[in-house]
């Protein structure tokens, strides 16, 4: 179960997300979402200007990622876009970091109580065996 | 006693904000149906002021202030001639009889008791009295209209420096400094929950909702008290309007669209289906209060706003309503077909129709029926993956 192995994309959106922009964007993220289980992180920091197409356009990729079983985050929210994506109800879709790193982070550092649970008890229970 | 007032007007919003909520200054703009210079002339009226004149900042002819009335007592002046026109007005009292003139510089909204304030001034024997507010002198004098020395001084410091000393008359009265969206939105939640005097316009429709004359209220548009519904506003189907929000007159909430603890200031147009709180909504810009950001939203579909003409707001209905059947009956033949929504849907859930196409994005990870599909700990992982 190796989560950290596999690249992780950092991408910082531009100044301004409209239909235009967001299509470009799109297009230059369109071979990240391809790749089998694609890990993607969405930088708007410098995000002033986000309308319902840039919205569109973060529920499309993260639709794709999902298709193919990876995932899109988003860090380090502009109060601009952070404005847009609670007007357009579409906040509480995406996780949300505080910046790039953390967001970076969460695909590898992550781990649920249930699941190093398990982890723990595993390796306590091969530990005897390998003395 | 002959006591006049007189109310300047010529305070805008921050010019260090790249973005405003409307061109009209906070004190011209309507909070629950009419402007705080309304409120404040009207007050005046009451209270049997001889003359009320108000000297407003306007680049233009007619300050919308007039909308309601009030055509006699309003003076437009221009940026360059504002404290002149003031000043004369004063001399042009002085001259015309008055013997006490009250002098109200907006900026700030308050309720000042206007006889204690003038029985401390005759008592003091003052020239010049100046009022405060919780220890802080605010804009508002009562100045003997004889000494013009005085008032001259007053009205060429841009009322900053008084000529002789006045005493402070302290207001335990309502007050609002009305510097920004925060206070706009104060003053409107403090006029619905009936904290400050004045009252909102327009008939009480159920304990706590006023709504004016000329609103419509769609079927299934929800409004809970205390709200506010201005005249010619429109608050569409399945829209909610909640938590001591106010819609102000010819503002539009599209279909679904949720407004809570929010003002849609004057011809704003809220989108459909979005989720608008702890905000105010102005000419194609939004102030949320709880992110303290006051944004530009050019995406007409989000925010946007009507024309204050009516012929060019019949003109853009006309041509949406003519628009709207090719449109529909292009999509319905060329346009994809979206798979029907489950019932499990709920508000929460839903994104705004205004994205469009990404509208019907289903949240397969978030979902419980979808979670059912996957491994356990596979759910575990999304179900806290926001944490």
């Amino acid at each position: 179960m190796d989560i950290s192995s596999r690249p992780v994309v950092v991408k910082r959106m531009p100044e301004r997300v409209n239909s235009r922009t967001a299509r470009e964007f799109l297009r230059d993220v369109q071979p990240f979402l391809t790749t089998d289980r694609p890990q993607l992180v969405f930088d708007l920091s410098q995000v002033r200007q986000l309308d319902a197409a840039g919205v569109e356009m973060l529920l499309r990729c993260m639709s794709e990622a999902h298709k193919r079983d990876g995932d899109l985050k988003l860090a380090a929210l502009s109060p601009q876009a952070a404005v847009v994506l609670e007007l357009t109800r579409t906040e509480r879709l995406f996780e949300i970091f505080e910046t790039s790193t953390d967001a970076v982070r969460s695909f590898s550092g992550f781990l649920p109580n249930a699941m190093r649970q398990q982890l723990l008890h595993q390796k306590n229970t091969s530990a005897p065996l390998a003395a | 006693m002959d006591i006049r007032a007189l109310v300047l007007v010529n305070s805008a919003w921050d010019a260090a904000e790249p973005v405003v909520l409307s061109p009209l200054p906070p004190a011209l703009l309507e909070v629950a149906g009419k402007s705080p210079l309304q409120r404040t002339i009207e007050r005046l009226n009451e209270c049997g002021f001889e003359q009320v004149l108000a000297v407003v900042e306007a680049e233009d002819s007619q300050p919308p202030a007039t909308r309601n009335g009030n055509h006699q007592c309003i003076v437009p002046a221009s940026s360059d001639r504002f404290w002149r026109i003031a000043e004369n007005a004063f001399n042009e009292m002085a001259q015309g009889g008055a013997e006490l003139v009250l002098l109200i510089r907006m900026g700030a909204y308050t309720e000042i008791d206007f006889e204690k304030l003038v029985q401390f001034h005759l008592n003091q024997q003052s020239r010049v009295t100046q009022v405060a507010h919780q220890g802080q002198p605010i804009e508002v004098f009562c100045i003997s209209a004889s000494r013009r020395n005085d008032a001259a001084s007053l009205f060429r410091s841009q009322l900053s420096r008084c000529r002789s000393e006045c005493p402070l008359f302290e207001n335990k009265e309502y007050f609002n400094a009305l510097s920004g969206p925060r206070d706009l939105r104060q003053l409107a939640i403090d006029i619905l929950t009936l904290k400050a005097e004045s009252r909102p316009v327009g008939n009480q429709v159920r304990p706590g909702v006023w709504v004016a004359d000329g609103a419509i209220i769609e079927k299934g548009a929800r409004v809970v008290a205390p709200a506010f519904v201005g005249s010619s506003a429109r608050v569409r189907s399945h829209a909610v309007v909640t938590r001591c929000s106010a819609v102000e007159h010819h503002a539009q909430v599209d279909c679904g669209t949720v407004v809570e603890n929010s003002t849609v200031l004057p011809y704003a147009y809220v989108g459909a289906g979005l989720d608008l709180a702890h905000s105010v909504v102005g000419l194609g810009s939004l102030a949320n209060l709880r992110r303290d950001a006051l944004i530009e939203i050019t995406d007409r579909k989000l925010i946007s706003f009507a024309s204050e003409t009516p012929g060019r707001r019949f003109l853009n209905s006309a041509m949406a309503f003519t628009t709207f059947l090719p449109k529909q009956i292009w999509h319905g033949m060329f346009g994809k077909s979206q798979p029907q929504q489950r019932d499990l849907q709920t508000a929460l859930r839903q994104t705004s129709p205004a994205l469009g196409s990404a509208a019907g994005y289903n949240a397969s990870a978030c979902d419980t029926e979808a979670a059912g599909e996957f491994p356990s700990n596979l759910a575990i992982v999304r179900r806290y993956g926001h944490q």
